[in-house]
C-alpha cells in the first residue's frame, strides 16, 4: 500500500522542489522511505488528487480536498524550528495514514 | 599566462553540461553541503540542462519553419521562435554564473548590514533571472566581467522592488514576512502599483469586475498547458497553410514543449537545490533575527482564484497583441507560461478584480513585446557563444521570450551598456 505525499507550488520547479528535498530528508530518517514523495504545478492537481494523501502547498489554498492540506510555507521562510515543527506536523498526519 | 588562457578555453570548451556540475559541486562541497547530496545534485543539474537544450532542439526544428511560413503566407512578421524558460540554461550554464550568484550574495549580505534592504536574497533558484541577464550581456558585451556587474545589479534592483511591494503582496496574498523581488514579476507588480491608481480614476472602471469562478468553469481547459499546447499548434498550423497531417504533428509538438521544457527545468531544480540549501542556510543563520521579509519564488502567489482567472482571458489577449502590435516580432507561445506569475504580482493592486488585472497586463505586455523583439538578437548570441543551435542561428534564425528577452529592467541595463560604449553587437 503505497502512501503518496504531494507537495505544489505554481511552477512545480523551485519551491515545491525545496519542501519535497526537506520531506524526503525527514522520512529517510525516520525510516519512512516507503512513502512518496514528488513535487507538482498546482494547476495539475486534479490528475492528482484522488492519489494523494497529503498535500504541502506552497500557496494560499482556497478549496478543499479529501486530504489533509498542509501549507509547506515555513519551508520557504520559516526559522529551523519553525521548519522542524512543521516536518513534526506531517510526521504526525503520516503516522495516522497507518 | 598562455598555460592559464590554454586551459580556460579548455575548460570552457566542456561545454556548460559539464561546468556547471563541477562548479556546482565546488559550491556545494565549500558551503558543506552532505556530499551524496552535492554529487547527485550536481550531476542531476547536468541532466536537466541537457534535456533542456534536447526541448529547445525540438522546439526549433518544430516552430521556426512554421513560423517563417506564417509570415510569408499572412505578411505576419512573428519571425522570433519563443523558448522561453530555456533562458535558464543560458543562466545556469553560462561560464559567469558563480560569479554573479556569489557576488550578488555578499552585495545582499552588505546591504542587509547596513539596513539598506529588507529583502533577504535567499531564494537562490530566481538568481537565474539576473544571470540570463548577465549572460545576455556577456553576449552584448563580448566581456565575462561586464555580464556579472549587469547580473549583480539587476538582482539588487530587484531586490529593492522587491521591498517597495513585499507589503502589498503579504497582506493580499496572506503570507507573512515575504519579498517577491523575482525577475520579470516584481517589474510588473510596479508597474501595476503605479498605474492602478491612474486607471482607477476612470469613472465606472474601479466598479467592473468579472467572476473568478465562471471563468474557471468555461475556460478551464485553457488553464491546462498542454491543451493549450495543442490548441495553439493547430491555429498556427493553419496560419502557416499547413495540410492536416502537418498541422496536427504540429499541434503534438508544440504541447509537447508547453509540458516537457518545465519538466527539464525542474530537474535542473532538482539538482540545484539541495546544493542551494547550503546556502540558503548560511544566509539564514547569518542574518535570520533582523527585520526582514525573506525573498519567495513568485510561484507562491499563484493561489488566489483571480489569478487563473485573469490568466486564462490573458493568452488569447498576449496572442492577439503579438498579432496586431506593428513591429512586433515575437508570437508569445512557451513564454505564455510566465504569464500568471506577473499577475500573482498584479493582483495585490487591482484586489483581484478580474477585469482590471486583465487591462493593466495587457499594458504590461505591449513593452514586453516589443523588447523581446528588440533584445532577440543579443538574446541568441548569447546561446550562439554557449555553442548552442549554432547551425540554425547561423542560417538566421531568432530566438526570444518574455522572460528574460522581454524584461524591461534588463532592457534598461543592457542599454546603459550600450551608452557607455561597451557593445561590440
Amino acid at each position: 500500500m503505497g502512501y503518496r505525499i504531494v507537495v505544489a507550488c505554481g511552477a512545480g520547479i523551485n519551491t515545491s522542489t525545496l519542501g519535497e528535498d526537506m520531506i524526503r530528508e525527514r522520512l529517510s530518517k525516520e525510516g519512512r522511505e516507503d512513502i512518496e514523495v514528488i513535487h507538482v504545478l498546482m494547476s495539475n492537481i486534479e490528475a492528482y488528487e484522488d492519489n494523494m494523501d497529503i498535500l504541502v502547498s506552497m500557496q494560499q489554498v482556497y478549496r478543499e480536498f479529501k486530504c489533509p492540506v498542509v501549507s509547506g510555507l515555513p519551508f520557504l521562510i520559516g526559522t529551523k524550528s519553525e521548519k522542524e515543527a512543521l516536518l513534526d506536523k506531517i510526521m504526525e498526519l503520516v503516522k495516522n495514514l497507518k | 599566462m598562455e598555460v592559464i588562457k590554454t586551459a580556460v578555453s579548455w575548460f570552457l570548451g566542456l561545454g556548460s553540461t559539464v561546468i556547471v556540475p563541477i562548479v556546482l559541486m565546488i559550491l556545494g562541497f565549500a558551503f558543506k553541503v552532505e556530499a551524496k547530496k552535492t554529487i547527485r545534485g550536481a550531476i542531476m543539474t547536468g541532466v536537466g540542462l541537457a534535456g533542456l537544450f534536447l526541448i529547445v532542439d525540438l522546439i526549433v526544428a518544430a516552430l521556426q519553419p512554421a513560423v517563417a511560413a506564417m509570415a510569408t503566407r499572412m505578411g505576419l512578421s512573428l519571425t522570433l521562435v519563443d523558448v522561453n524558460w530555456a533562458d535558464a540554461g543560458i543562466a545556469w550554464g553560462w561560464p559567469g554564473v558563480a560569479g554573479v550568484l556569489l557576488i550578488t550574495l555578499a552585495v545582499n549580505a552588505v546591504l542587509i548590514s547596513l539596513r539598506i534592504t529588507k529583502t533577504l536574497w535567499v531564494d537562490i533558484w530566481s538568481y537565474w533571472h539576473g544571470s540570463a541577464l548577465a549572460g545576455f550581456v556577456w553576449a552584448l558585451t563580448g566581456n565575462l566581467w561586464w555580464g556579472i556587474v549587469a547580473g549583480v545589479l539587476y538582482l539588487t534592483i530587484g531586490g529593492f522592488l522587491g521591498d517597495w511591494t513585499a507589503k502589498d503582496i503579504q497582506e493580499f496574498h496572506g503570507m507573512p514576512g515575504i519579498s517577491v523581488p523575482c525577475g520579470t514579476t516584481v517589474q510588473a507588480g510596479v508597474f501595476a502599483k503605479l498605474i492602478t491608481p491612474i486607471l482607477d480614476k476612470i469613472p465606472g472602471f474601479k466598479n467592473w469586475d468579472a467572476s473568478p469562478d465562471a471563468i474557471r468553469k468555461r475556460f478551464g481547459l485553457l488553464g491546462e498547458p498542454v491543451v493549450m499546447g495543442a490548441i495553439l499548434g493547430i491555429v498556427i498550423g493553419i496560419a502557416a497553410g499547413y495540410n492536416v497531417q502537418k498541422i496536427l504533428g504540429l499541434a503534438m509538438q508544440v504541447a509537447t514543449m508547453m509540458v516537457v521544457l518545465p519538466r527539464m527545468v525542474s530537474i535542473i531544480s532538482e539538482g540545484l537545490i539541495p546544493i542551494a540549501q547550503g546556502v540558503i542556510g548560511f544566509m539564514r543563520e547569518k542574518f535570520g533575527n533582523r527585520e526582514i521579509y525573506v525573498a519567495v519564488d513568485c510561484a507562491v502567489t499563484l493561489g488566489h482564484p483571480s489569478v487563473m482567472a485573469s490568466t486564462v482571458i490573458l493568452y488569447i489577449i498576449a496572442i492577439l497583441l503579438a498579432a496586431v502590435l506593428p513591429g512586433n516580432k515575437l508570437l508569445p507561445i512557451a513564454s505564455l507560461a510566465v504569464i500568471p506569475f506577473w499577475v500573482g504580482s498584479v493582483v495585490p493592486y487591482t484586489k483581484g478584480n478580474v477585469v482590471k488585472t486583465v487591462l493593466v497586463m495587457a499594458l504590461y505586455m505591449i513593452p514586453v513585446l516589443y523588447i523581446a523583439s528588440v533584445v532577440a538578437p543579443v538574446q541568441t548570441q548569447a546561446y550562439n557563444m554557449m555553442g548552442q543551435y549554432t547551425e540554425e542561428i547561423a542560417k538566421g534564425t531568432l530566438l526570444g521570450s518574455f522572460d528574460m528577452g522581454g524584461d524591461p529592467l534588463g532592457f534598461l541595463i543592457q542599454n546603459v551598456m550600450r551608452l557607455l560604449g561597451l557593445s561590440v553587437l
